[in-house]
């Protein structure tokens, strides 16, 4: 009997998620049971996504410590927020005060003060966008009590991560951040990832502009998988999808890998993985786009947070990538690609529709030179 | 945003030690002190929404490791003030949560449970009340993680001055193990007696005890702990106690290091007249060389020193010809601006977005 519960003390403990390297990455764990420890050690009115009951505590607070209403009042004055208030605190708290005690403050300053110096004006775009995503879903309660996330339910905040091409990427690691519920399927994140490469058409289309086909790579090649802890799970939903890992999988037999296992994405939900916070996985769809996968935060469900199920998987975050213009008019989003081709200024070159109509076609739609054309997505489309 | 992050943290130790030297829990304490220190600016100035709910989070995530364990207790209950402190007077709306990660959660308890027992009403209201604003998220761990991999680990340095001092030997020996062991002692005499064989004869020749265990180990105990006391008390204050090796060998440094000082401030205290050729050329006493010793000098260079900063420490320091600083001579500009005069050459290091 000891044994057994020794073993169960040891899953528990496994399952506490704790540093494998500090401020880098936890240790592995299973989510669903992480889940589980927190909701058992705390009171339901932890974790409800009720307003607290300030008067019900009182009344429980001073007859757990036995005090007298008397005393209650008093300190209940002592440690009221207003006392964090020293008076001399102004309205505007954008101005930094001209003699700061605080270190950060001094640092504040500074920054400040050469920022002002700065001749360019940053446009703070991209905090302005995310700002903005935030506030888009925060707070948000579904119209049918259905669709309610459930008290104690585990969230988790996924990165993707742009594919590494290094030479557009070399300076930040672009992402794009979403939330998905425990409860919630692996296919349910795979459909909500946006990645350009999803949307582009295969084919030249010099000679025949017209007859550029309306089907896009996401619903040509369906097959995509996860990969987490050595364990791969692929899409099996459609009957056109393969298992891209067999491929992978195979060459680690022959090599000296451990095992990699091989589950169904539309099988396993989030909550029955096992993984560690802030480890990179990969997501790999349409054989060869390959993404960075990141698994930053896993927290219990708050007040404030999204309560849509709906909504769910959420896009917190994403890095907006700058449109590129038609290299003609500079007003419209390119769609258009050429490259051989001896009107364009540059090798390769974009253009927009009208633009890229106008110039290498003539009235009766007849090509004017010899190029090579093809349908372009722009990396920002999904601004 | 990474550079916030020692700013922050020598704030949070600035207000810390200060509560510390009050040697109070109380809340009116902890507030007096934040009022001085004005310390709801720290969420002030122009910040983007986006920028500022980063920034907070920041600020909560470095308060929160002085609400656990190695602090000692007071540390940690000014932890729990200052988490409180900046919840509440953060900007963002809705407002930023203090992260709990699981593996603290026996802790707080703990510490909650001592907070009760030794009737800190103050300390375990506020608790509440931070439960029941709902003011925390539990999560997997303290803080969202990136797989930042760095070159040089950044270690959490945990503050000597707050941390607990090891208490394992009193933990060893408590009351109640003293207890027992007293209580073993007895029935132990009073079996030698009843085998003893003459009757009624506690003592016999063979005595494989010591008599008063249980009185020594607690004298022992006690003399530990006092000790332990003095040593933290009077240990980061000055150096002059029997702490060790290493404050005796620094007061033989000091005393060497004086005695050169002394030695070099008689040879040196008049300045040396200037040949000829350099008449024209001012001479000025340069004070700052020989009041410092290179034996007291620490030296945290990691880079090794321009030509310039060593020249200058070789003839200024050895005295020969004594220079005078770069204001006066500048050789290799023959001609100067008149605005420009305090102009340095150097260009400034970029900041860093």
């Amino acid at each position: 009997m000891a044994e057994a519960g020794d073993s169960v003390g040891r899953s528990e403990d496994e399952n506490v998620p704790t540093y494998e390297n500090v401020d880098v990455n936890s240790k592995i764990f299973r989510v669903g049971t992480f889940g589980r420890l927190w909701t058992e050690k705390l009171r339901p009115s932890d974790f409800s996504f009720q307003d607290g009951d300030e008067e019900a505590e009182d009344a429980a607070f001073s007859l757990d410590m036995g005090i007298t209403p008397q005393t209650l009042r008093e300190i209940k004055e002592i440690c009221s927020p207003d006392t964090l208030k020293s008076g001399t605190e102004t309205v505007q708290t954008e101005i930094v005060p001209a003699e700061p005690i605080l270190r950060t403050l001094r640092l504040r300053k500074r920054r400040q003060d050469y920022q002002e110096t700065l001749q360019r004006d940053f446009s703070d775009r991209q905090n302005i966008h995310a700002s903005e995503l935030e506030g888009l879903a925060a707070g948000k309660k579904p119209m049918d009590p259905k669709y309610l996330v459930p008290e104690g339910e585990i969230i988790l905040s996924v990165n993707v991560l742009y594919p590494a091409i290094f030479q557009r990427f070399r300076f930040t690691r672009q992402h794009q951040t979403l939330r998905v519920l425990g409860s919630q399927k692996l296919t349910q994140l795979r459909d909500a990832i946006c990645c350009v490469s999803d949307l582009q058409v295969n084919g030249e289309f010099g000679n025949t502009p017209d007859m550029v086909p309306e089907f896009i790579s996401k619903d040509l090649y369906k097959s995509a998988f996860f990969f987490f802890e050595g364990v791969f799970y692929n899409d099996f939903r459609y009957p056109e999808c393969i298992d891209l890992s067999k491929t992978i999988v195979d060459w680690t037999k022959t090599h000296d890998f451990p095992p990699f296992q091989s589950r169904k994405m539309e099988e396993t939900l989030f909550s029955d993985l096992r993984l560690k916070v802030g480890y990179p996985y990969q997501y790999c769809h349409q054989g060869d786009c390959e993404h960075v996968v990141l698994i930053t935060d896993i927290r219990i469900a708050h007040q404030d947070d999204c309560l849509d199920m709906n909504l769910y998987p959420l896009l917190a975050y994403k890095h907006r990538v700058k449109t590129r213009k038609c290299s003609v008019c500079h007003m419209y989003i390119s769609r258009w690609i050429t490259t051989n081709d001896s009107l364009a200024p540059m090798d390769p070159c974009l253009f927009c529709e009208q633009c890229f109509r106008m110039l290498h076609y003539d009235k009766q739609g007849n090509k004017l030179c010899d190029f090579l054309a093809y349908p372009y997505v722009d990396p920002g489309a999904f601004n | 945003m990474e550079y916030y992050i020692g700013p922050l943290k020598s704030d949070c130790e600035d207000i810390l030690s200060q509560f510390q030297r009050t040697e109070s829990v109380r809340y009116e304490t902890f507030s007096a002190i934040w009022r001085k220190m004005d310390f709801s600016t720290i969420f002030y100035g122009k910040m983007s929404p986006n920028e500022m709910s980063t920034y907070t989070r920041l600020a909560l995530t470095t308060a929160y490791p002085y609400f656990l364990p190695p602090y000692t207790f007071q540390i940690r209950v000014g932890g729990l003030y200052l988490l409180y402190g900046l919840y509440h007077t953060q900007l963002t709306s809705p407002k930023e949560k203090i992260r709990i990660a699981l593996k603290d959660w026996e802790d707080i308890v703990k510490f909650q449970k001592d907070a009760v027992n030794a009737q800190h009403f103050d300390v375990v209201y506020i608790l509440r009340k931070l439960f029941t604003l709902k003011a925390f998220y539990f999560t997997a761990m303290p803080k969202m993680l990136f797989f930042e991999v760095k070159r040089k680990p950044k270690r959490d340095e945990v503050c000597e001055d707050f941390r607990e001092r090891p208490e394992h030997v009193k933990e060893l020996i408590d009351m109640e193990t003293l207890e027992e062991i007293m209580n073993v002692q007895q029935h132990y005499e009073k079996m030698k007696a009843a085998i003893s064989t003459t009757l009624g004869q506690k003592y016999s020749g063979i005595s494989l005890i010591r008599k008063d265990l249980s009185l020594q180990l607690r004298d022992t105990v006690m003399e530990y702990h006092k000790w332990q006391e003095k040593v933290t008390k009077i240990g980061p204050k000055d150096a002059d106690t029997e702490a060790g090796e290493g404050t005796s060998e620094q007061r033989e440094c000091s005393k060497r290091a004086s005695l050169l000082a002394s030695i070099k401030s008689k040879s040196y205290g008049q300045a040396v007249q200037v040949s000829r050729a350099r008449r024209h050329r001012q001479v000025e006493m340069d004070t700052s060389g020989s009041g410092t010793d290179p034996g007291l000098e620490v030296s945290l260079r990691k880079r090794p020193q321009s030509l310039r900063a060593r020249t200058r420490k070789n003839l200024i320091g050895k005295g020969d010809m004594k220079e005078e600083p770069q204001e006066f001579t500048r050789q290799w500009r023959l001609t100067v601006p008149e605005d420009k005069v305090h102009e340095r050459p150097k260009k400034k290091k970029r900041f860093k977005w």
